[in-house]
C-alpha cells in the first residue's frame, strides 16, 4: 500500500510538467522568473503611478475600485486623488473603467485594449513581466514594434522612451567539435556560427539603464499582481491562523480520542 | 438523558422521537472497533457537503446569474464584499476536496468490498450521490461564465446532441436557447443551487438510513453481526458515540489543515482546481486552444475523447459511469476485503488503479496519437477489470476470513 502511495504521489507530482507543453513564453521560450512583493507598498505605488501614467490611457481595470487601491496601498486620499485621479468627476467608491471608449479604441487599433484587472491570474505574473520587457523594432508591424513572448500583438511600445530601442541581433556562437571542444580552422582561430533571435537595447537610446527599467516593471507588473488578487496578502497572512488552528484542534482531538480508546483496547 | 429529563422534554419526546433516534443512530449505534484510516472519508464527505452548502449559500448573496452580471459578480465578491474572497475559495477547494474525498472513499469501497451482502443498496445510493455530485459539480463550473465554463460547457451540452433523432432538440431544450446564453445561466443556477442539492441531500439521508440498517463494514470484511452479546450488541463494536465521532474529529482535524493550505496557499491548484483561462470573461467568438474539465472529470473525459465516435464516446462514457453502480453483483469472491482475497484480485486492482490515475492525467492533457493510443488501453483496462471481476473472483483462491475482529 506504501508503495501504490508513493507511485501515486509521483505520478500526480509529475503531471505539472507534463501539462506544460510548448513554451509558455512563445518565441522567448521560458519566461523570466517573477515573485511579487505584496507587502512591499512602495514597489505598489511606484508600480500603480506607472500604470495610471502610461497603461490607464487605453486599458482598464474595471472590477478595482479607486479607493480600494488608495486604502491598501497606504496613499493618503489627498495625495491620491492630485496625483492618481484623472478626471473630475471620478469619485473614490467608482470602478477604474478606463478612460477610452470601446468604439474608438476599436477603430484606432483594430481591436479595444483589453481590461487588465485579471491579466496576471490569466497569463501569470512570469508571462506578463516578461511580455513587457520584450518588444523589439519590426517595421513590418503597424507601430514599429513586436513582442517576442505574443508575436503580433496589436500594443506599441509605450515604455520605449524608458527603455530605448530595442532590437532582434544576432551572436555568434563558437561552433562544437565532436570531441566537444571548440571547431578552430588551418589557422587555429575558433570558427563561429551566427544566431539569431536575441534582444538587444542600443545604448543611450532611453532614458533608463536596463536595471532601471526591469525595475520600473517589476513594480508594475508587482501592482499588477496586487490588482489580480487584492486579497492575496490577507490571504496569505490568514492561512498560518487557520493551519495553527487545526493543528491544535487535531492534537487536542487525538489527545482525547487516545483518552478513550483505552476503554475498548 | 431519559430518566431525569423535566416534563417538557417527555413531552416532546413523546410526539417526537429525539431519545430513540439519538440512542439508535449516534449513543447505542454499534460500529466496528478496529477500522483504518480509510473509513474516515465518508464522514469527511459529510464535512465538505455541508461547507459547499453553508459557503453556497453565502455565494448567492453576491452571484448575479445574468450573461452580463456572471462574472463581474464573482470579482465583487472577491473584491467588494468583506471577506467574500474566504466564502469563494472555500467552496472552490470544497468542490475539489469532496470529489477527492468521496473518489478515496468510493476507493476503500473497492478494496474492502463494502457493496458486499448485506451492503448492496448503501453502495447503489453511494454511487447515486456521485452521479449527482458530477452533475452538480458541472452546472456551478458553468455559473462564473469564463472561457472554460463556456467552452466546457458547449462540449458537454453537445454531448446530447450526439443521441440519435432527438439530439438536436434535446441538446436546444436543455440550453435554453440556440447557444449558450443567459437562458442557460439561469436554469443551470437554479438546478445548481436548488434541485440537485435538494436531491443530493435526500440520496445522502437514504445513503445512511441503508448505512445504519446493515451497519458498517470493516477493513477485515468480517461479518461482527455473528458474535453478539446478551443484549444483542455485536462483540466486536464499539458506540458511535463518543469513540467514533472522537475518530471523526481528528480526521477533520488533519483534512482541516489540508483544506487550509489549499485555500489559503494554492486556491488555484496549479490550473486544476481553478482553470486559469477562466479568469477571462466567456467569449463566443475566440475558441480556446485546449479546453480541459477540472481534474475531477478527467478519466471519464479521457475515455470519452478515447472513441473517435461522439456517440460512441457518450455512450462508452456513461457506461463506465453505469458499471458502477452493478459491482456488488460483479464481486462473487466469498471474501469482501482484498486483505482475504486471491492473488488475481490484487493484480486487478493495482492495474486497475494505475490506469484509472493514467486517464486522469491523459484527460488533462492535450490529445497526442501516442495519448490517445494510452487512453484506449485505459479504457480498455477500466472495462475490463469490471466485466471479467465475476470470472477472476470466483476462479481464485481466498483467505478463510476471521471469525472475529
Amino acid at each position: 500500500m506504501k508503495k501504490f502511495l508513493l507511485v501515486a504521489f509521483l505520478f500526480f507530482g509529475s503531471q505539472e510538467a507534463f501539462a506544460a507543453g510548448g513554451a509558455p513564453c512563445g518565441d522567448y521560450g521560458e519566461c523570466d522568473s517573477f515573485k511579487p512583493e505584496l507587502n512591499n507598498m512602495e514597489s505598489l505605488q511606484l508600480g500603480a503611478l506607472t500604470f495610471i501614467n502610461h497603461c490607464y490611457g487605453c486599458h482598464s481595470l474595471k472590477y478595482s475600485r479607486w479607493g480600494r487601491i488608495s486604502k491598501d496601498l497606504d496613499i493618503p486620499e489627498d495625495i491620491f486623488n492630485d496625483n492618481l485621479v484623472f478626471g473630475a468627476n471620478v469619485k473614490l467608491g467608482d470602478r477604474m473603467t478606463g478612460s477610452m471608449k470601446p468604439a474608438v479604441s476599436e477603430t484606432w487599433f483594430g481591436i479595444a485594449p483589453p481590461d487588465l484587472t485579471l491579466v496576471t491570474r490569466l497569463h501569470g505574473s512570469d508571462w506578463v513581466y516578461t511580455y513587457l520587457r520584450t518588444f523589439y523594432e519590426d517595421s513590418s508591424m503597424p507601430y514599429g514594434v513586436n513582442n517576442m513572448v505574443y508575436p503580433g500583438a496589436a500594443m506599441p511600445n509605450v515604455l520605449a522612451s524608458m527603455q530605448g530601442q530595442q532590437i532582434l541581433s544576432c551572436k555568434d556562437f563558437p561552433v562544437i567539435a565532436s570531441n566537444g571542444g571548440v571547431r578552430r580552422d588551418e589557422n587555429g582561430n575558433d570558427i563561429t556560427e551566427e544566431k539569431c533571435g536575441y534582444l538587444k537595447t542600443i545604448e543611450g537610446s532611453g532614458a533608463l539603464s536596463a536595471q532601471e527599467f526591469d525595475e520600473v516593471i517589476f513594480n508594475l507588473v508587482n501592482f499588477m499582481t496586487y490588482v489580480g488578487e487584492p486579497s492575496r496578502s490577507d490571504r496569505e497572512r490568514m492561512g498560518w491562523y487557520a493551519i495553527l488552528f487545526f493543528v491544535v484542534f487535531t492534537a487536542l482531538a487525538y489527545l482525547l480520542f487516545r483518552e478513550y480508546q483505552k476503554d475498548y483496547h | 438523558m431519559t430518566q431525569k429529563s423535566s416534563g417538557f422534554f417527555n413531552w416532546i419526546n413523546a410526539r417526537l422521537p429525539i431519545v430513540n433516534t439519538y440512542e439508535r443512530h449516534l449513543s447505542k449505534h454499534p460500529v466496528p472497533k478496529k477500522v483504518n484510516f480509510w473509513y474516515m472519508f465518508g464522514a469527511l464527505a459529510s464535512v465538505v457537503l455541508i461547507i459547499q452548502i453553508v459557503s453556497g449559500i453565502w455565494l448567492m448573496f453576491g452571484y448575479e446569474n445574468t450573461e452580463e452580471g456572471a462574472f463581474a459578480s464573482i470579482e465583487y465578491i472577491m473584491r467588494d464584499i468583506e471577506y467574500g474572497w474566504v466564502i469563494r475559495y472555500m467552496h472552490t477547494t470544497g468542490a475539489s476536496m469532496f470529489f477527492a474525498v468521496v473518489y478515496l472513499h468510493m476507493f476503500r469501497g473497492l478494496l474492502y468490498g463494502s457493496y458486499h451482502k448485506p451492503r448492496e443498496l448503501v453502495w447503489v445510493f453511494g454511487m447515486t450521490i456521485y452521479l449527482v455530485m458530477m452533475a452538480e459539480g458541472f452546472l456551478g463550473y458553468v455559473l462564473p461564465y469564463g472561457q472554460m465554463s463556456y467552452w466546457g460547457a458547449q462540449v458537454i451540452i453537445s454531448l446530447f446532441g450526439a443521441i440519435p433523432y432527438i439530439g438536436e432538440s434535446l441538446e436546444i431544450w436543455v440550453r435554453g436557447d440556440y447557444y449558450i446564453s443567459g437562458a442557460t445561466i439561469s436554469r443551470f443556477f437554479a438546478l445548481h443551487v436548488v434541485a440537485l442539492p435538494l436531491i443530493l441531500i435526500a440520496l445522502v439521508f437514504m445513503h445512511l438510513v441503508a448505512l445504519h440498517e446493515v451497519g458498517a463494514g470493516n477493513p477485515e470484511g468480517v461479518d461482527i453481526e455473528k458474535h453478539l452479546d446478551e443484549d444483542g450488541v455485536p462483540l466486536d463494536s464499539v458506540p458511535f458515540f463518543p469513540y467514533k465521532v472522537l475518530n471523526a474529529l481528528v480526521a477533520i482535524g488533519i483534512f482541516g489543515i489540508v483544506f487550509s493550505i489549499i485555500m489559503f496557499f494554492f486556491p488555484e491548484g496549479g490550473g486544476y482546481m481553478l482553470e486559469l483561462a477562466n479568469f477571462e470573461e466567456a467569449n463566443p467568438l475566440v475558441t480556446p486552444e485546449h479546453i480541459a474539465p477540472v481534474w475531477y472529470y478527467s478519466p471519464y473525459y479521457a475515455m470519452l475523447r478515447a472513441v473517435p465516435d461522439k456517440l460512441g464516446g457518450l455512450v462508452v462514457m456513461g457506461a463506465a459511469i453505469a458499471i458502477l453502480f452493478v459491482v456488488p453483483w460483479l464481486d462473487r469472491s466469498k471474501a469482501a476485503s482484498i486483505r482475504y482475497k486471491g492473488t488475481l484480485s490484487k493484480i486487478a486492482m493495482t492495474v486497475f488503479i494505475i490506469s484509472w490515475l493514467m486517464l486522469a492525467w491523459l484527460g488533462t492533457v492535450p490529445v497526442t496519437a501516442l495519448r490517445t493510443t494510452l487512453s484506449i488501453i485505459g479504457t480498455i483496462i477500466y472495462f475490463a477489470f469490471f466485466l471479467l471481476m465475476p470470472i477472476y473472483t470466483s476462479i481464485e483462491k481466498t483467505k478463510p476470513v476471521p471469525e472475529r475482529l
